[in-house]
């Protein structure tokens, strides 16, 4: 008889068949409980350091932002400090230039005045020349003879400024 | 690499389908007997039978130990393998049953419920491939159920030996005989049910061959030359049942194993009277050290 029979109880079988689960037990511990466990382990900690990772750099943008906000806040204040102080020295220019150019204006005046003036007195030693000269010739017809020329000279200038005077 | 793992680990069911078109004969007719042996070792108790459940028990161990290699072979944490999609799913799926239906303080069972697992829903679908299924001799399956039952006595040890013997007496002492029966029944109803079911299925399989043959032989007979000996009938037929009886049966009575084995043993271990025990042993160990402390004091 090569078979066993349908329930033939041996103790060595049930034994061996012990230990088989014993070492399948082992086996699936060591071979696929343990190595899946610490994958698992290890991605849990890889995840929770991403976590961490995306957390902190949330932190970081966000105080970036808030400096760049900052300064662009101080930009803007800058910007309106220039704008004025721009506004300033345009102005303080423009006083400057006005003042300037008022002075020139009253320079030239001045200018047009004081030649005004000259060409004015020239004028009048002209004709007062002109009058001396004509009076002594007048004056030389009218007597007939020479009349001493400085005495003569003096004689109309006193008698013009007296006209002048009396103007 | 991993194909060479999973090649090791189809190898040893070749090897089994090797020997047993080498060494078993073959039987015709309808013959329901155990397993071949192939030889026997001396040894006191009736000496050791090596058979085909035997044999066949042990291919599957190393199928499984290099179908474990294959699975957690080069384990990633990101870009994972379909590999490793199936090994973290058989981790967890193992571990959510064992936490669902023993709680959290026998976590350490999931190695040992896929072990009976992987090793019964294994053996059994050996049919699939012709070879005799080691779940259908009562030797293999009684060792597990023994194996479960001394687990289920430790863990009804843990809460002390006082706790362990009072537990017969309940609900009432006189129902201890009763009780001690219970226990004993355990194992051999868990063998007995695996090991029956799984007979069952190839009986009934082979019974049912045989019915179509004959039934082939009545009405193809007729039929001239090896025409009327072929069993037209068992072409399609069996392979239906097959799947209820290998594929189906094979994998339930794994899981109702497994599963009795879980009910078992944290239904057995007195989870209240452990953690008082434990309770007052920590008081009792703190309470020492300080009349050790107080007595140095005194010195």
């Amino acid at each position: 008889m090569n078979n066993l029979d349908i329930i033939s109880v041996n103790i060595w079988q049930i034994l061996i068949s012990l230990l088989n689960l014993v070492i399948l037990f082992l086996i699936l511990k060591r071979f696929l409980f343990k190595p899946v466990k610490k994958m698992l382990a290890q991605r849990e900690a890889e995840i929770t350091g991403e976590y961490e990772k995306a957390a902190k750099a949330n932190d970081e943008a966000n105080e970036l932002k808030a400096s760049w906000e900052d300064r662009m806040q101080t930009a803007e204040q800058k910007a309106d400090e220039i704008i004025r102080e721009a506004a300033d020295k345009a102005e303080r220019r423009n006083e400057v230039m006005l003042y300037e150019s008022r002075e020139k204006a009253e320079s030239i005046i001045r200018k047009a005045k004081a030649e005004a003036e000259r060409d004015k007195a020239d004028a009048k030693e002209y004709i007062r020349k002109e009058i001396i000269d004509v009076s002594e010739a007048m004056s030389e017809q009218v007597l007939g003879r020479e009349i001493n020329m400085d005495d003569h000279r003096d004689l109309i200038d006193s008698f013009i400024d007296n006209l002048e005077s009396g103007v | 690499m991993t194909i060479l793992y999973l090649i090791l680990s189809i190898l040893p069911i070749v090897a089994g389908v090797i020997i047993k078109v080498m060494y078993v004969p073959v039987s015709d007719g309808i013959s329901i007997t155990g397993a071949h042996v192939f030889f026997t070792i001396d040894l006191p108790l009736g000496g050791l039978p090596v058979s085909e459940a035997q044999v066949n028990s042990w291919l599957v161990l190393i199928s499984l130990f290099f179908f474990c290699k294959f699975l957690t072979h080069d384990l990633k944490t990101r870009n994972i393998s379909v590999r490793q999609v199936i090994a973290e799913w058989l981790v967890k799926s193992v571990e959510g049953l064992v936490r669902s239906n023993m709680g959290e303080f026998f976590m350490g069972f999931g190695h040992y419920i896929a072990a009976i697992m992987g090793l019964s829903a294994c053996s059994s679908l050996l049919t699939l491939v012709g070879l005799f299924p080691p779940t259908s001799d009562i030797n293999i399956v009684g060792g597990w159920a023994i194996m479960t039952f001394i687990l289920i006595t430790y863990y009804k040890f843990k809460a002390g030996p006082w706790i362990y013997i009072r537990s017969f007496g309940e609900p009432v002492p006189f129902l201890a005989p009763l009780n001690i029966i219970g226990e004993v029944a355990t194992p051999i109803s868990m063998a007995f049910r695996h090991y029956g079911n799984v007979l069952s299925g190839s009986i009934i399989s082979v019974l049912i061959a045989a019915l179509l043959t004959n039934v082939s032989k009545l009405i193809f007979g007729a039929l001239p030359g090896i025409l009327g000996d072929f069993p037209f009938l068992r072409v399609g037929l069996p392979a239906v049942l097959s799947v209820y009886f290998d594929l189906f049966s094979g994998c339930l009575q794994a899981f109702i194993f497994a599963m009795l084995t879980m009910l078992y043993v944290s239904g057995g271990f007195p989870e209240d009277e452990y953690f008082k025990r434990k309770r007052l042993k920590e008081a009792k160990k703190n309470n020492n050290s300080q009349v050790i402390k107080n007595t140095n004091g005194g010195i």
